[in-house]
C-alpha cells in the first residue's frame, strides 16, 4: 500500500514539475540584458502582456517588439549608461491575472513604469495596484474608457474606440450604407466599442437594426448571425480583437450574406484572414498605418520611423510587424523617451510626470503628446480604411 | 421568425450538439468502466484539431491527417491510463480525478509549447457551396460534423451491445470485482475506454476544426461542455450521451435566438441544474441507485 502511495506521489510531483516547467518558461524568457552595460543598474519596466487566451495573438507579437526595441536600447549603450531590464508577465487574457501580475512587478520586481495590459478589461484591472503605488501605466489597449476615465498613472498607445468608431461608422455612411447590424464581444474592448457605436451611430446617419453579442472564446457565431441576416441590414459592424473575428466573417459567407463587413484595428490580424478564408476578401477595417506603411507619406519622420521598426522585426521575426506590435513599440518608446529626460536617478514619481510631458514624440501608432487632460493624444488622423483583397490588405481608397 | 431562420438555428444547435455528444460518448466510456470524471477529455478535443492543423501545416494530406490525429489522441488516452492513472488506481476516486485534471494542464502546456498560441485554420473535409435546404444553408463540414458523430455513436454502440468487447465494457460498468471475477481483465477494459474516449475527442476535435478554426487553449471549454452534456443525458449512459449533447446544442441556439447570445452558456447551464434537480440521473439515465 505505501509502495503504491510513493509512487502516486511521485506521479504527482513529476505532472506538478513538468506542468510547472511548461507553463512557467514563457514568463521567465527576456528578462536579460543582451548588449547592455554591466557598470550601471539597469532601469527595471514592466510588461503584462497576454501570451495565451483569446489575445494571446495580440500579445505575442506585443512582446516580441518590446525585446527587439529593449536589445537595440541596450546596443547603443542603454539608457544614460543604464541598460534595460524589462520583466515579462502573461495575464492569459484574465483581468484577475492581469492584476496580480502588477502586484508582483511593483511589490517584488520594483519595476519603474509598467507596459500593459494587452486587453482593455484587463488594463482596467491593474489600475488600483497602480494607484496605489504610484506606478505609470503605458496601456496597448484600445478601450476608450482607460483615458476617458482620466487617472494620473495611466497612459494608452492605440486609438480609443472614442477617435475609431466616429471613423468607422463615416465610412459606412460614406458608401451609402444607412442600416446596420452590430456585433460585438461582451468582454472589455467589445463592450466600450458596443456603446460608443450605440451613442455615435446617430449622428452618423446610421440606424443600428440588430445588435448581437457573443462570449470571448464562443466558436459559433451561426445563431446571432441569423438573427443578423433576418433583420435585413446594409452592412454589419463587428467590434471584437479576438480570434472570434475569423468565425464571423466566415459564418457570414455560410449563410449566404453579401452585405458588406466593417471592423476595427483589432481585426488588422493574418491569423483572422487565413481562418476566414474567403470570407475575409472585402472586409474593410480601420487601424494606423503600419499594415501599408505608404500611407503615412514616404516623406515623413513616421514613415522614416515605421520602415526601421519594419524592417528590424521583419529581419528578426521572419514576418512583418502587426498593429499591436506597433502598439507596444509605442510604449516602450514612450517610457524609454521619458526615462532619457527624468533628470537625477529615476523614481515612478518622477517617471510619471515625464511620461506626462511627453510632446512630438514619432512613434508607428501616430505622434504622441500628452498633457494633464489628456492620456492619449492622438487624433483621427492616425487611421486610415484597409480592405482585404486577395488575402491581403490593401488601402481602400473611398 | 421566418422558417428558414427557424431551420438555421436548429441547423447549428444539430452540428454543436453532435460535437457535444461525441464528447460526452468520451466522458461516459470512462465513467462507466472507472467510476471517475476524466477532466482531460477537453485536451483530448484540442489535440485532434491541433494535430491535424500541424499535419496539414507539414504537407500531409487532410484524410491521413484526420485519422492520423484521431489514431495518435487514442495513444495518448491510453497513456494518460497507463502512466498517470493506472500507478494510483488504489489512491481512491477523488486522486484520480485530480490525475485527470494535471494530465489536462500538461497536455495544454505541452500544445502550446509545441504549436505555439496563435489560432490554426483547419481546410473543409469537402470544398463546395453551402446546401440550400427549404431556405437555410447548411455549410458542407457540418454535415460532416454530424454524420462522424452519428457514424461513431452508431458503431460504438454496436461494440458495445454484440462484441465481446463491449460485452466485458458493460460487465465492468456494472460491477468491476465481479468482471475480474469472471475473467474479464478489468485494466485492460479501463485502458480501452480511455483510448476509445481519446478517440472521439480527437474526432471530434478534427470534424468542427474546419468550421471553429483551433487553438492550444479550447479543450477546457469544450470539456465543460461536454460534461454538461453527458449529465444532461445522464452519465454512465451512450445513448443519454447523444441525446444529452444534442440538447445541450439546440439549447443554446434557442438561448442566442430568443435571449441573447451573451447568456447562451448561463441559459444552458441553468437548463441543466433544473433538469438536475428534477430528474438527478439525466433525461435517459437509469437511477444511479439501480447500479450500486
Amino acid at each position: 500500500m505505501s509502495r503504491v502511495r510513493a509512487r502516486f506521489g511521485a506521479a504527482l510531483v513529476v505532472a506538478a514539475v513538468l506542468a510547472g516547467a511548461l507553463g512557467g518558461c514563457g514568463a521567465k524568457q527576456g528578462g536579460g540584458t543582451e548588449g547592455g552595460q554591466a557598470d550601471k543598474e539597469p532601469y527595471r519596466i514592466g510588461a503584462v502582456v497576454s501570451l495565451t487566451g483569446t489575445y494571446a495573438g495580440l500579445g505575442v507579437p506585443e512582446k516580441k517588439a518590446i525585446e527587439l526595441q529593449r536589445d537595440a536600447v541596450n546596443a547603443s549603450g542603454g539608457i544614460n549608461g543604464h541598460p534595460v531590464e524589462v520583466i515579462f508577465e502573461d495575464d492569459a487574457t484574465d483581468p484577475a491575472k492581469a492584476a496580480a501580475a502588477a502586484t508582483k512587478l511593483i511589490d517584488q520586481d520594483g519595476v519603474l513604469a509598467i507596459i500593459g495590459a494587452t486587453g482593455t478589461a484587463q488594463t482596467m484591472a491593474m489600475r488600483s495596484e497602480v494607484q496605489r503605488a504610484g506606478v505609470p501605466q503605458v496601456s496597448m489597449a484600445g478601450g476608450s474608457v482607460i483615458t476617458d476615465q482620466l487617472d494620473p498613472m495611466v497612459f494608452q498607445t492605440p486609438w480609443p474606440n472614442r477617435i475609431v468608431v466616429p471613423f468607422v461608422l463615416k465610412a459606412i455612411a460614406g458608401k451609402g450604407l444607412a442600416k446596420v447590424a452590430l456585433i460585438s464581444d461582451s468582454g472589455g474592448y467589445g463592450k466600450d466599442g458596443h456603446a460608443i457605436i450605440a451613442k455615435e451611430a446617430p449622428a452618423a446617419g446610421i440606424t443600428i437594426v440588430a445588435d448581437e453579442t457573443f462570449n470571448p472564446g464562443d466558436t459559433d457565431m451561426s445563431s446571432q448571425l441569423t438573427k443578423i441576416r433576418a433583420a435585413k441590414p446594409d452592412a454589419v459592424l463587428m467590434w471584437n480583437a479576438g480570434k472570434e473575428a475569423a468565425l464571423i466573417a466566415k459564418g457570414m459567407k455560410q449563410l449566404g450574406m453579401t452585405q458588406p463587413l466593417f471592423g476595427g484595428p483589432g481585426n488588422g490580424r493574418k491569423e483572422f484572414i487565413q481562418g476566414a478564408g474567403d470570407g475575409a476578401e472585402g472586409f474593410r477595417f480601420a487601424a494606423g498605418k503600419i499594415l501599408v506603411p505608404s500611407a503615412y507619406g514616404t516623406d515623413t519622420e513616421a514613415y522614416r520611423v515605421a520602415t526601421e521598426f519594419i524592417d528590424s522585426y521583419t529581419q528578426k521575426y521572419g514576418e512583418p510587424p502587426d498593429i499591436f506590435a506597433g502598439h507596444a513599440y509605442d510604449a516602450f518608446l514612450i517610457v524609454v523617451d521619458a526615462l532619457k529626460r527624468v533628470e537625477g536617478e529615476p523614481t515612478p514619481a518622477k517617471l510619471r510626470d515625464a511620461i506626462e510631458q511627453t510632446k512630438g514624440l514619432v512613434g508607428v501608432g501616430g505622434t504622441f503628446s500628452y498633457s494633464p487632460t489628456d492620456h492619449n493624444g492622438l487624433t483621427e488622423s492616425e487611421l486610415v480604411l484597409y480592405r482585404v483583397e486577395n488575402g491581403a490588405w490593401v488601402l481602400d481608397t473611398q | 421568425m421566418s422558417g428558414a431562420d427557424a431551420l438555421q438555428f436548429v441547423a447549428s444547435g444539430l452540428q454543436n450538439g453532435a460535437i457535444y455528444a461525441l464528447m460526452a460518448l468520451g466522458f461516459t466510456l470512462v465513467f462507466a468502466s472507472t467510476g471517475i470524471i476524466n477532466f482531460a477529455q477537453g485536451e483530448f478535443f484540442m489535440l485532434g484539431g491541433m494535430l491535424v492543423a500541424a499535419g496539414v501545416a507539414a504537407g500531409v494530406p487532410l484524410g491521413a491527417c484526420v485519422i492520423g490525429a484521431v489514431a495518435m489522441t487514442a495513444a495518448i488516452g491510453c497513456l494518460v491510463e497507463r502512466l498517470a492513472l493506472r500507478p494510483a488506481r488504489s489512491a481512491g476516486g477523488l486522486a484520480l480525478v485530480i490525475i485527470t485534471i494535471g494530465c489536462s494542464m500538461l497536455i495544454k502546456s505541452g500544445a502550446r509549447h509545441l504549436f505555439g498560441p496563435d489560432e490554426r485554420a483547419v481546410p473543409p473535409f469537402t470544398a463546395g457551396q453551402p446546401l440550400r435546404v427549404a431556405g437555410a444553408l447548411i455549410d458542407p463540414q457540418a454535415l460532416w460534423v454530424i454524420g462522424l458523430a452519428v457514424a461513431a455513436a452508431a458503431a460504438l454502440t454496436a461494440v458495445y451491445r454484440f462484441t465481446k468487447v463491449g460485452l466485458a465494457m458493460r460487465a465492468c460498468s456494472i460491477s468491476h470485482d465481479a468482471a475480474r471475477i469472471v475473467g474479464i481483465d478489468t485494466a485492460r477494459v479501463v485502458m480501452l475506454a480511455f483510448g476509445l474516449a481519446g478517440a472521439l475527442g480527437a474526432l471530434a476535435g478534427a470534424a468542427v476544426a474546419p468550421v471553429t478554426q483551433t487553438a492550444y487553449d479550447v479543450g477546457a471549454r469544450m470539456g465543460l461542455k461536454g460534461f454538461a452534456a453527458a449529465l444532461l443525458g445522464g452519465l454512465g449512459d451512450p445513448v443519454g450521451a447523444i441525446v444529452g449533447g444534442f440538447a445541450l446544442g439546440l439549447l443554446e441556439s434557442g438561448a442566442v435566438a430568443f435571449v441573447s447570445g451573451t447568456y447562451k452558456d448561463a441559459v444552458a447551464l441553468v437548463v441543466l441544474l433544473a433538469v438536475l434537480v428534477l430528474r438527478p440521473q439525466g433525461i435517459v439515465g437509469r437511477h444511479l441507485g439501480e447500479k450500486l
